[in-house]
C-alpha cells in the first residue's frame, strides 16, 4: 500500500463495534481504494480512552474513535445534540440523523479541527435500570443512587430526586453487585457486556432512550491529505452517512442479542409511567434550552433538535 | 538549605494529599451506610488526588535517590567508572524528567484554550498539568544535585 | 519487530548502566516513537502518558495498600506476626527463616503488594536472623521470596489491575489466589528445610525463641482482625475490592491507635516511604507506558499474536509459550508494568483457547486460571535477576549486604517457585476449586 493507516483501538478487541462496524470499514477501505490505502487496527491501544481524539490530532495515531463525552471541554459544544432524552430508537436512523445535522446545522466539521471527520453516530436508546423498585413517580426516584454517564444524565436523575454517582462503566458490575449504588443508565447491549443481567430487576424504557452517547470516528488532517483525491472521495463514499449505517447496524445487532438473552432473566422491562415522563421531558427541556444558548450566535439548537427528531420520528411526549 | 525546606514541604503537602485520598475512601463508604449519602465526586476525587500525589512525589523520589536501577556492575568495575557511570545516568534521568516537564506545559496550555475540565465536578486540569510540569523539573534538579555532589 | 529488538538491547544497556528503570524506558520509547511518528507525535503521546497515568481511579490501590502495610510495620503488629511463626518453628535449624517465610504469608493477607510485603517483614525478620547467625543469603532470600506472596495470597494490587483490563470478577481472582497462595508458602519452607539440610552452614543450629511480648500477640489478633474487615467487607458487599485498599489502611490507622503501639515518629515515616515508593513505582508505569506505546506501534504484539495464530499450536502449547515470555521479559520488567504491557495483548487470545471439556470448558474459568499463572510468573519476575524489585527492596533497607549475596540466596526458592508454575499449570483445580 502506498499509505497505510494506524487505527488505534480502545474497546476490547470481541466488543461488537470493533468487529462488525470498526474492522469491516477497514477492510473496505483497502478495497475501495485498490490497495492503496490500508488501515491497520493496532493490538493495544495506544493511549488512553480518553486521550482518543488529541491522539489523531496530535498524530499519535492516524486514526481513532471514541465518545464526545470522554473530555468535558468547549469543544464538541454541538455533540449534546446527539446525547439528550427521546433521541432515536434505532441507532442506524439517529446515527445517520446525527451525522446529517451535526454537519448541516451545528459545524461538526470545525469541532473537531485537526482532523479529518469519517464517521458521527450514536448507539441504541439507553434506559434506566435499577434494582430497588419500578418508578411510578418521581418520589420513587428519590434516594436511588445511579450511576450515570455523562452530566445530561446525572442532571436528570438529580432533577427527579436521585443522587447521581460517575464512575467508569468497568466499576458498575463491582458496585452494583454490593449496592453500592442502585441503579445505572445503560443501554441493552452494557446489560450483557458488563454481566449486570442478575443484579438489575427493573428497567425503564423512554420513546427514543433515557439518553444516547455520541461518538466520532476521525482521521489525522495531514495523514488524510498525503492520500489522493480520488481515493479520499472512494474512503469518504463509504464513511459518514454509510459508516452511521453500517455501525448503527452494529448497535442495533448487539442490543437485539442482547434482548434475546435477556428474554430469560428476571428483569422486567416497562415503558415509564406518565408522570416520570412529565418530570423527565421537564428536566430535558430546560437542559436543552441552557445548550441552545451556549451555541455560537449563528447556531439554533433547538431547531437542530427539531430536525434530528424529526428524522428519527420521535415524538417528544408534552 | 533551600532544597531541603522544598523537600520538606513537598513531603508535608504529599502526606496530606494520601491521607485525603484515603478519607474520601472513609467518608463514601462510611456515609452510604450509615446516612444514605454517598460522596458523589468520590471516583473522581480519587482520581484527582492521586494524580496530584504523583506529581507531588516525583521530586522526593528523586531527592531520596528512590528510582529502582541495577548496580550489579559497580561492585565489578572501578570505583572511577562506576562514577561515571552514575553521572550519565543522572544526566539521561534530568534530560527525560526536563522532557517530561516541557510536554506537560504544552498539554497545559492546550488545556486552557480547550477549557479541560473533569466530567463530573469540572474542575480544570490546567492546573495539574503546570503542577506536573514544576514538580518534573524539581525532580530533574534533585537528581542532578545528588550525583554531581563532588 | 526489528525495532522493537533494537530498542530490547538499547533498553538493557541502559538499564546496565544503571539509567533508573524509569526513564530507561521511558528514553527508549519516546525516541523510537520519534523515529516512527515525528518529534511532535512522540512528545504529544509523552505528554498524555505522564498526565494521565496518575489519574486512574483503579491505581488509587497502589498507595493505599502500600499504607496500610507500611502502618503495621511501624506499629508493631508486623513483629508480633513473625514472632508467632518463631514459635512454631523455634525447635528446628533454620527456624527463624521459616518463621520468616510463614509471616510473610501471614502478612500478605494484610497487604496489597508484595514490595511492602519485603520491606516490612525485612524490617523486623532481618534483625534476629543477623543476630544469631544466619548467613546474610538465606536471611534476605527467604523474605525477598516470601515477600512475592503479597500479590497472591489476597487483597492484592495485581489481581485488581487484572481484573479491571480483563473485565473479570475481582472477588473470584483473590478467592483463587488463596490455595495457590498456601502452596506458595509450604514450598517455600521446603525450601528452606532442604537448603539448610544440603548447606547446615547458611543457619545455627537450634535457637531459643524469644517470648512473645503482650504487642505481639495483639499483632496477631491485630492482623486476623484486618483480613477478617477485608474479607467480610469485600465478600459481605460493603465495599469493592478497590475500595478495600482505603478502608483497610482507616482500619490499620484505628488498630494501631488503639494499641497505642504507632509513635507520631513512625506515622510520618509510614506517610513518608509511601510516598516516596508509590512514586517511584508511578514512575515505572509512566516508563512503562511510553515504551509500550512504541513497541505497540512497532507492531510487536501483533507479531506476537501472529506467531501464536499461525503456529496453529495445542492451547496447552500457547500458555507454556506464554509463560515462557513472561520469564523472560522478568529479568528486566517490574510487575505493574509487566502486567500493563502484557495482559491486553494476551487475554483475547487466552480467552479464545479451546481446552476441550472440564473446568477450562468455560472461557471465564480461563481468565482466573491464568491471572492465577501471571501473578505467579509476576512473583518470580520480582526475585529473578537484573531486575528484581524484592531484591532491590532487601538491598535498601540493608545497604551493606551485595546483591549478588541476596540473588544467591534467592536460588532455592526460585527452584520452588518453578516447581510451584507447572504444579498451577498443570493443575488448573488449585486455582478454581475454591470459586
Ligand atoms: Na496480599
Ligand atoms: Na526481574
Amino acid at each position: 500500500a502506498d499509505v497505510t493507516l494506524a487505527l488505534s483501538s480502545w474497546l476490547p478487541p470481541r466488543h461488537p463495534i470493533v468487529v462488525n462496524a470498526i474492522k469491516p470499514w477497514a477492510k473496505d477501505v483497502e478495497q475501495v481504494t485498490e490497495g492503496r490505502v490500508s488501515i491497520r487496527v493496532l493490538g493495544k491501544p495506544l493511549g488512553s480512552p480518553p486521550a482518543h481524539f488529541d491522539m489523531a490530532r496530535d498524530g499519535v495515531a492516524d486514526i481513532t474513535y471514541g465518545l464526545h463525552s470522554f473530555t468535558q471541554d468547549d469543544r464538541f459544544k454541538g455533540s449534546l445534540l446527539g446525547q439528550f432524552s427521546f433521541i432515536g430508537d434505532d441507532a442506524v436512523t439517529s446515527s445517520k440523523a446525527f451525522w446529517t445535522v451535526y454537519t448541516e446545522d451545528l459545524n461538526a466539521r470545525e469541532e473537531h479541527e485537526g482532523t479529518h471527520l469519517l464517521g458521527l453516530f450514536t448507539h441504541g436508546p439507553g434506559l434506566l435500570h435499577n434494582n430497588k423498585h419500578r418508578l411510578e413517580t418521581p418520589a420513587d426516584v428519590e434516594g436511588l443512587k445511579i450511576r450515570v454517564p455523562s452530566s445530561y444524565v446525572g442532571t436528570l436523575v438529580d432533577d427527579l430526586g436521585g443522587t447521581s454517582l460517575f464512575m467508569s462503566s468497568t466499576e458498575v458490575y463491582e458496585k452494583l453487585s454490593r449496592g453500592v449504588i442502585d441503579g445505572v443508565a445503560f443501554t441493552y447491549e452494557a446489560l450483557t457486556a458488563f454481566n449486570l443481567a442478575d443484579d438489575v430487576k427493573y428497567s425503564m424504557t423512554v420513546p427514543g432512550g433515557v439518553y444516547n452517547t455520541t461518538w466520532f470516528l476521525v482521521v489525522n488532517e495531514d495523514q488524510w491529505n498525503s492520500i489522493s483525491p480520488e481515493d479520499r472521495a472512494a474512503i469518504d463514499a463509504i464513511s459518514g452517512l454509510a459508516f452511521a449505517e453500517r455501525v448503527g447496524q452494529a448497535w442495533n445487532d448487539a442490543d437485539a442479542a442482547a434482548r434475546e438473552e435477556l428474554a430469560d432473566s428476571d428483569i422486567e422491562f416497562y415503558p415509564a409511567p406518565e408522570p416520570v415522563l412529565t418530570a423527565l421531558q421537564a428536566s430535558a427541556r430546560r437542559q436543552e434550552e441552557t445548550w441552545a444558548e451556549s451555541l455560537p450566535e449563528d447556531e439554533d439548537g433547538l431547531a437542530a433538535l427539531t430536525r434530528l427528531r424529526a428524522m428519527t420520528g420521535v415524538t417528544v411526549p408534552q | 538549605m533551600t532544597a531541603k525546606r522544598i523537600e520538606n514541604g513537598l513531603m508535608g503537602l504529599a502526606a496530606f494529599l494520601l491521607l485525603a485520598l484515603m478519607a474520601v475512601t472513609g467518608i463514601d463508604v462510611i456515609g452510604r451506610y450509615l446516612f444514605n449519602a454517598p460522596l458523589s465526586g468520590a471516583f473522581e476525587l480519587t482520581e484527582l488526588l492521586l494524580g496530584a500525589l504523583v506529581f507531588v512525589a516525583l521530586p522526593l523520589v528523586s531527592r531520596a535517590g528512590a528510582h529502582v536501577e541495577v548496580d550489579l556492575l559497580v561492585s565489578v568495575v572501578p570505583r572511577a567508572v562506576s562514577r561515571v557511570m552514575g553521572r550519565m545516568a543522572a544526566i539521561v534521568s534530568a534530560v527525560v524528567l526536563a522532557f517530561f516537564a516541557w510536554r506537560l506545559a504544552v498539554l497545559g496550555i492546550t488545556q486552557v484554550t480547550d477549557g479541560a475540565r473533569s466530567v463530573s465536578m469540572g474542575v480544570p486540569l490546567a492546573p495539574f498539568a503546570f503542577l506536573g510540569a514544576l514538580t518534573c523539573l524539581v525532580a530533574a534538579l534533585f537528581g542532578l544535585m545528588r550525583e554531581m555532589r563532588p | 519487530m526489528i525495532e522493537s529488538l533494537i530498542a530490547l538491547v538499547v533498553l538493557l544497556f541502559l538499564v546496565f548502566s544503571r539509567v533508573p528503570i524509569a526513564f530507561a524506558m521511558a528514553v527508549v520509547g519516546a525516541v523510537g516513537f520519534a523515529w516512527m511518528r515525528g518529534l511532535d507525535a512522540a512528545g504529544a503521546m509523552v505528554g498524555s502518558a505522564v498526565f494521565e497515568t496518575g489519574f486512574s481511579y483503579s491505581l488509587s490501590v497502589v498507595p493505599l495498600f502500600i499504607f496500610m502495610g507500611n502502618i503495621l510495620a511501624h506499629s508493631g503488629i508486623a513483629h508480633g506476626l513473625f514472632a508467632g511463626a518463631d514459635r512454631l518453628f523455634g525447635r528446628m535449624r533454620g527456624g527463624l527463616a521459616l518463621a520468616a517465610v510463614l509471616s510473610c504469608g501471614g502478612f500478605s493477607a494484610v497487604s496489597g503488594s508484595s514490595l511492602a510485603t519485603a520491606a516490612t517483614m525485612s524490617r523486623v525478620a532481618m534483625p534476629p536472623m543477623r543476630r544469631f547467625g544466619y548467613s546474610d543469603s538465606l536471611a534476605a532470600g527467604s523474605i525477598a521470596a516470601g515477600g512475592t506472596l503479597g500479590i497472591l495470597i489476597p487483597p492484592s494490587v495485581i489481581m485488581i489491575i487484572y481484573g479491571l483490563l480483563t473485565e473479570s470478577d475481582i472477588g473470584k481472582l483473590f478467592i483463587a489466589g488463596l490455595i495457590p497462595g498456601a502452596l506458595g508458602v509450604v514450598f517455600y519452607l521446603l525450601a528452606v528445610m532442604i537448603a539448610v539440610r544440603i548447606k547446615p552452614d547458611l543457619a545455627p543450629p537450634v535457637t531459643d525463641p524469644e517470648p512473645m511480648s503482650r504487642t505481639d500477640k495483639m499483632g496477631v489478633f491485630g492482623t486476623l482482625a484486618l483480613f477478617a474487615f477485608i474479607m467480610i467487607g469485600i465478600y459481605g458487599g460493603f465495599f469493592t475490592p478497590i475500595e478495600a485498599a482505603g478502608m483497610g489502611a482507616i482500619f490499620a490507622l484505628l488498630l494501631a491507635l488503639m494499641m497505642r503501639s504507632l509513635s507520631r515518629a513512625g506515622f510520618w515515616m509510614a506517610c513518608r516511604e509511601t510516598v516516596i515508593s508509590s512514586a517511584m513505582i508511578f514512575a515505572i508505569v509512566i516508563g512503562a507506558e511510553i515504551f509500550s506505546a512504541f513497541v505497540n506501534f512497532a507492531g510487536l504484539p501483533d507479531a506476537l499474536v501472529d506467531l501464536i495464530y499461525e503456529m496453529d499450536i495445542s492451547p496447552w502449547a500457547v500458555i507454556a509459550m506464554m509463560v515462557l515470555i513472561y520469564l523472560m521479559m522478568g529479568c528486566v520488567f517490574e510487575s505493574l508494568s509487566m502486567i500493563l504491557l502484557t495482559v491486553p495483548v494476551f487475554y483475547p487470545i487466552i480467552y479464545q483457547l479451546d481446552f476441550g471439556t472440564g473446568l477450562l470448558s468455560d472461557p471465564e474459568n480461563v481468565l482466573i486460571w491464568f491471572a492465577v499463572v501471571v501473578v505467579v510468573v509476576t512473583e518470580i519476575s520480582l526475585i529473578t535477576p537484573p531486575v528484581g524489585m524484592n531484591v532491590f527492596i532487601l538491598r535498601a533497607t540493608l545497604p551493606d549486604i551485595p546483591l549478588g549475596v541476596i540473588f544467591r540466596g534467592i536460588v532455592p526458592f526460585w527452584i520452588a517457585d518453578i516447581l510451584r508454575l507447572l504444579l498451577l499449570v498443570s493443575v488448573p483445580a488449585l486455582s478454581l476449586m475454591l470459586l
